[in-house]
């Protein structure tokens, strides 16, 4: 016999009131499990996502420059474009390593998924680049192989009908080398629509970002498709020293250009996290309650429990238990209800995290594609930490009362 | 040669208040127990028998007098200083038997042992339960037991940790006539084979007159 067992028999002597307890302590965990994985999640995609953007420093057209960001990120219409002439201008500065224009331009997705799937979303992501500089900013890329994949490669850089297609684009469209890639585009200044075919010369490996659901092209070819010749969506830019002072100089230098802003990612990784900042501080008010709640109910559950077995303590006190001993007793019964709800909580929610995962992609539309949610084992162990630390601590005062009884008025009140 | 005397009480007193009333429920006891022998306390509800056996196994302090236990002074003590006394000194059985309704026989038997700190030896454990007549119930529950069983467990719970005095808040109270009997010649048993000193309270006067002496309770003083 040891005191754990001694403990434990104690619990599963109501077996219903300790599976509530601990399906409370469960949720509650679950919940702030879920919460930290959220955390841990979002900022590691967000800065994932913007690491494979491949530059620290973007330029652009004057506007809100997280608005852009983010459409860099996931895509959407309303893009600002700036003149072409200021590549030309900022690419002599001293302190670049590595410089990339970019032309982004929407549009209409073909519904010819197979198996019925439907669309993420309404448009597809094409983007024009400067092949050289911009397989030189993000070296990762590669091209798939194998059947149905041989022979890819990336775009001539003067041609005007050839794609290379990213991942998922390619999947969703059911593309492979050597199809047909059809865009339905609206050029500047016209209200017509206009069908362009494009032949598929290679689809990129999976990279987990945004390219994934691109369509790539050279960037002439974009400009003209579109109507907007000279015109750049952002210009991506890798300098040889990045830290506040270098990026504060490289902005003032810059800002004489009067269409153009200059944003360093870090500041808009720091913008999109702080975007959901309020939404993650409202889940963490409903993971506090829920802990809360938790606790008194573990409390509750133990004191009544205490008081239905007050007879049973004085019989303890008679045959030789002390103070310590009782307490000892009462709180390892609170310990194991924590740790039989902190157990199970954290597995339901490692389980339940794509889930989770999904649920938060569906309120709250971020534009990354890594995973939100990132239960590590250490976040798990965290869990069952502080719900163990919270657990003794909500034992304290059970515990202390049961400790405190006098034996002959706990025997004769048990009578 | 004369005995130890293990308990030793002087004008034990045992006042309460109930609402603007105090309650003399013990009122000035002298009474001396010695290893080896069996005393009886006699005497209708209510004239303190209750009260006596729980400050002579140190449950309860006495609020005025003298009491020693196993030589220690226990007048005064807190309860915290109380369960040391008890420890391993004092076995305690009750009416109403107070077994653990989740532990089997067994594990109730060497319930005291784990708060002693000591090891349930198997073997130990077996002795005991072959000494009280139940080596056939090791693993059962409490609920599968009957009323003698019970109590017989309830010895063999107090017998674990050795002790040198054996209190009994009647015993056999709740046990029918034959069984009341057995109980009490485990009792007996005990006493002589082991030495242990025994206090019980009994109303019944056929199991008190198989006692070395008796003491008889009137409104909280001893009156024989």
């Amino acid at each position: 016999m040891t005191y754990s067992a001694l403990a434990w028999k104690n619990l599963v002597r109501r077996p219903v009131r300790t599976a509530l307890t601990a399906g409370g302590v469960a949720l509650a965990v679950a919940v702030a499990v879920s919460l930290g994985g959220f955390n841990l999640g979002y900022r590691q995609a967000i800065a994932g996502s913007i690491e494979q953007l491949g530059f620290q420093v973007m330029v652009m057209a004057k506007g809100c420059p997280y608005e852009a960001a983010t459409l860099m990120l996931k895509g959407g219409s309303g893009l600002l474009y700036l003149p072409e002439e200021a590549h030309a201008q900022i690419r002599t500065d001293p302190d670049i390593e590595a410089i990339t224009p970019i032309f982004i331009g929407i549009a209409e997705k073909q519904n010819v998924a197979l198996d019925g799937t439907p669309a993420a979303s309404a448009f597809t992501i094409l983007s024009g680049v400067e092949l050289d500089s911009f397989r030189a900013m993000k070296p990762w890329l590669k091209l798939k192989t194998g059947a149905g994949y041989a022979g890819g490669r990336w775009f001539a850089p003067d041609s005007t009908n050839e794609v290379v297609m990213g991942y998922e684009a390619a999947e969703y469209e059911q593309r492979k080398v050597g199809d047909t890639f059809y865009a339905t585009v609206v050029p500047n200044g016209k209200v017509d629509s206009e069908l362009h075919a494009f032949t598929v010369v290679g689809v990129l490996e999976r990279t987990g970002a945004q390219d994934d659901g691109t369509v790539f092209l050279p960037l002439r070819a974009a400009q003209t498709m579109f109507g907007r010749e000279n015109e750049l969506t952002i210009i991506g830019i890798k300098l040889k020293e990045f830290n506040g002072i270098r990026m504060r100089e490289f902005e003032g230098r810059w800002l004489k250009i009067p269409e153009v802003q200059v944003v360093s990612l870090e500041q808009v990784k720091g913008a999109l996290v702080s975007l959901v900042g309020t939404a993650q501080t409202m889940v963490a008010a409903v993971a506090v309650i829920a802990i809360l709640v938790a606790i008194i109910g573990v409390i509750n559950s133990i004191l009544t429990s205490v008081h239905e077995r007050t007879g049973e303590i004085g019989v303890l006190k008679a045959v030789g238990a002390g103070r310590a001993q009782i307490f000892r007793l009462v709180w390892l019964e609170t310990l194991l209800t924590s740790l039989a709800g902190a157990v199970p909580g954290s597995l339901l929610a490692a389980g339940g995290a794509r889930l989770t995962d999904a649920a938060l992609r569906h309120l709250l539309n971020i534009g990354v594609t890594q995973p939100l949610v990132r239960i590590t084992p250490g976040l798990l162990g965290a869990a069952i930490l502080g719900a163990v630390v919270l657990g003794l601590l909500a034992g304290i005062w059970p515990a202390g009362r049961a400790a405190g009884l006098r034996p002959v008025e706990a025997i004769r009140s048990g009578e | 040669m004369e005995k130890e005397i293990l308990i030793s009480g002087r004008n034990l007193r045992r006042h309460y208040r109930r609402g603007s009333e105090t309650v003399k429920a013990l009122d000035g006891v002298d009474v001396d127990v010695r290893a080896g022998e069996s005393v009886c306390v006699l005497g209708p509800s209510g004239s303190g028998k209750t009260t006596l056996v729980n400050l002579l196994s140190a449950l309860d302090a006495p609020t005025a007098g003298e009491l020693t236990i196993g030589g220690r002074r226990v007048d005064g003590l807190s309860e915290r200083e109380l369960v040391g006394v008890r420890r391993g000194l004092l076995g305690y059985v009750f009416q109403q038997f107070h077994l653990i309704p989740t532990l089997t026989v067994a594990e109730n038997v060497a319930l005291p042992l784990l708060f002693l700190g000591r090891k349930a030896e198997p073997a130990e454990i077996a002795r005991i339960l072959e000494a009280v007549g139940l080596a056939d119930r090791a693993g059962h529950l409490p609920k599968e037991l009957s009323g003698g069983q019970m109590q017989r467990v309830a010895i063999g719970r107090a017998l674990a940790v050795r002790p040198r005095v054996l209190i009994a808040d009647e015993p056999t109270g709740n046990l029918d006539s034959h069984t009341g009997e057995a109980i009490f010649d485990l009792f007996q048993k005990t006493v002589r084979e082991d030495g242990v000193a025994l206090v019980l309270t009994t109303h019944n006067l056929a199991l008190a007159a198989r006692c070395d002496r008796t003491l008889t309770l009137a409104d909280g003083r001893i009156v024989a």
